[in-house]
């Protein structure tokens, strides 16, 4: 035999031993697994313990339904509704990525279409110093101004979420007391919400690898306090309580006033209320 | 059937019972639970902890701060909106207090296009010439005492009120005899009536001014205030006095915002202090400090200042002339 075809055969012979081990591994783990898929099955047969109040002990969420209101009249784009809702959900502490966020419109004499900015615009990171803190800077304030006001925005927690519609793994969902929260353990990563959000209210965090939003501080709400932007506004322009109760301070604002919501031609039926802003808002 | 038709099945019908199985493995125990989502996942939403507590958290400790705040026109500024979240406070230490008041304030105050009418705006440059605001304005009740007294005193009456009374300590002429008390003489009648209530109602006390003011009838005051505002001022510029006059001429541009750049402010709520009498401003800026005069103003503005700084103030206005011979510096 030629040395050549020995060694061959010797290489041979060796993955042959390899894909043996393989195998019995394989195996092992099947076994293993098949186990576990007993255990499981025992575990699945045995009725869920029935849940008094669901998801806290001292909170049912089939006896609240959410709502938010906004009333433009009101803001004076101080921003400490932003500055407040990243330090309480942990929003990347740059001057890009926003749960809640606030636009000013500044329609100039003579202009038909409306100025907009917001807290991320280059001059106003500029005028607060720090990509961290957050100001409106004056840049109007020798302008010939028409109108103009601040539209604090977030998310609308729509009745017909569309980011929940294009989830392909079921990571962000609607609660019974109609909030959109997002699983992040469940969550890919794909972004198909943040592209199907209308507002532009979704992000996507590099750092934790998921999409992130306004949750309406559900951890808060659960333990009946106000949501975080909600309790720094100091002038009352963000409203929000209990659509059940019908004198919670969100179903007062929506029976005093007339009131709005943004692109209602996307069917979404979104559960944040505006007062005073413009058609131009969207 | 041809035998590979049959593995093909055979395979196929394997993956697929494979594929069942896994999904079933693999997905969590409350996935279907009330919809196409984890259930779990909702708890562990609601398990985060807050981060912002209220004002009554802060309540709990420092209530007497919080009795003034909530007092007063800030009461819609939750604590937490200035000093930050008060999560881990105060186990893991301190909160900030707040050290440039003019950019902090500014964010609701500077004057704007687009913030409404309704809310309290001013223009930077025409508005406390680069002080900081807190200089002024006590962050927890915002709004200056300038609220002034109407005073439709008869004088003469007055007069009359003060030989009786008041003379005595005060002077025959509204200037005082000592070091201690103060001049009443060319001073402010809307202060004197404001003051004069306050001794009269408790709200500010003194061991001889109490029982003395409250003897008087409203109109007494009036009558009072009228007569004082009404005689001069012309006290010789003090002597002997402890202080260094130049240095408190460097800190009086901390209060030359409401009381004039030389003891004469421009609004006759707050007093005039030019050649007021060292010794009682001394006692008087030492009341506020320790709180004893309660002013909150006052307080917020001698809580930086030393005992030396006290004299130095006290020394510069004494020495000024309480005559307004160039206009005192106007402030919006």
């Amino acid at each position: 035999m030629k040395p050549e075809a020995i060694t061959s055969l010797v290489a041979r012979r060796a993955f042959l031993r390899k894909i043996g081990r393989a195998a019995t591994c394989a195996g092992a783990i099947a076994a293993t697994g098949a186990l576990g898929v007993v255990q499981k099955a025992a575990a699945k047969s045995v009725p869920a313990p029935s849940r008094g109040s669901f998801p806290t002990p001292d909170y049912d969420w089939t006896q609240h339904r959410w709502g938010f209101g906004v009333d433009a009249t009101k803001c004076i784009g101080c921003l400490r509704c932003v500055e407040a809702c990243k330090r309480e959900n942990n929003v990347p502490a740059d001057a890009h990525h926003f749960n809640t966020w606030v636009e000013r419109y500044v329609y100039l004499e003579g202009e038909t279409k409306a100025r907009i900015d917001s807290q991320a615009d280059p001059q106003n990171i500029a005028a607060s110093g720090s990509e961290t803190e957050y100001r409106f800077d004056n840049r109007y304030q020798d302008a010939k101004v028409e109108k103009a006001f601040f539209v604090p925005k977030l998310c609308n927690q729509c009745e017909h979420p569309p980011c929940v519609q294009v989830c392909p793994t079921g990571a962000t969902y609607r609660t019974q007391d109609g909030v959109v929260l997002i699983d992040s353990k469940y969550c890919i990563g794909c972004q198909y919400c943040v592209q199907a959000c209308p507002y532009g209210a979704r992000y996507f965090n590099v750092r934790t690898r998921v999409s992130q939003k306004c949750y309406w501080c559900y951890h808060r709400i659960t333990r009946g306090l106000q949501p975080a932007c909600v309790e720094a506004c100091p002038v009352g322009a963000r409203i929000f309580g209990d659509r059940n109760d019908p004198q919670s301070p969100i179903s007062l604002f929506i029976r005093n006033n007339r009131v709005q919501v943004l692109r209602p031609e996307t069917g979404n039926a979104p559960n944040v209320f505006y007062v005073g802003i413009d058609k131009e808002v969207g | 059937m041809p035998k590979h038709i049959v593995r093909l099945v055979i395979l196929l019908v394997a993956s697929g019972a494979i594929a069942l199985i896994a999904k079933w493995f693999f997905t969590a125990e409350s996935f279907y639970q009330y919809g196409h989502y984890r259930a779990d996942s909702v708890p562990e939403m609601a398990a985060q902890k807050p981060v912002f507590q209220t004002p009554r958290y802060c309540q709990s400790c420092h209530s007497e701060r919080h009795a003034q705040w909530s007092a007063n026109n800030h009461k819609t500024v939750s604590c937490e909106v200035c000093h930050g979240a008060a999560q881990g406070h105060p186990q893991e230490g301190k909160l900030p207090i707040p050290a440039d008041t003019r950019k902090l304030c500014t964010l609701c105050h500077e004057a704007m296009p687009g913030r409404p009418r309704t809310q309290p705006q001013v223009a930077l440059a025409q508005h406390s010439g680069g002080q900081q605001c807190v200089v002024c304005h006590n962050p927890h009740a915002p709004k200056l005492a300038g609220v002034v007294a109407k005073v439709a005193g008869d004088a003469a009456a007055g007069n009359r009120k003060h030989a009786a009374s008041c003379a005595s300590c005060h002077g025959a002429a509204g200037i005082s005899p000592n070091d201690t008390w103060p001049n009443l003489a060319g001073q402010n009648a809307a202060y004197l009536v404001r003051i004069l209530a306050a001794y009269k109602s408790g709200d500010q006390t003194d061991v001889m001014m109490s029982p003395m003011a409250k003897t008087l009838s409203d109109a007494d005051i009036q009558n009072l205030a009228a007569y004082y505002a009404g005689l001069s001022c012309q006290a010789a510029p003090g002597e002997g006095r402890v202080g260094d006059a130049a240095a408190g001429k460097a800190l009086a541009k901390n209060c030359a915002a409401c009381h004039g750049e030389t003891g004469i402010g421009s609004n006759p709520a707050w007093p005039k202090l030019a050649s007021q009498k060292a010794g009682y401003l001394v006692n008087a800026l030492k009341t506020f400090r320790a709180g004893l005069r309660r002013d909150p103003m006052m307080a917020g503005v001698t809580r930086g200042l030393s005992d030396a700084d006290i004299a130095n103030l006290a020394a510069y206005y004494a020495a000024q002339s309480c005559e307004p011979v160039t206009q005192a510096r106007k402030t919006q």
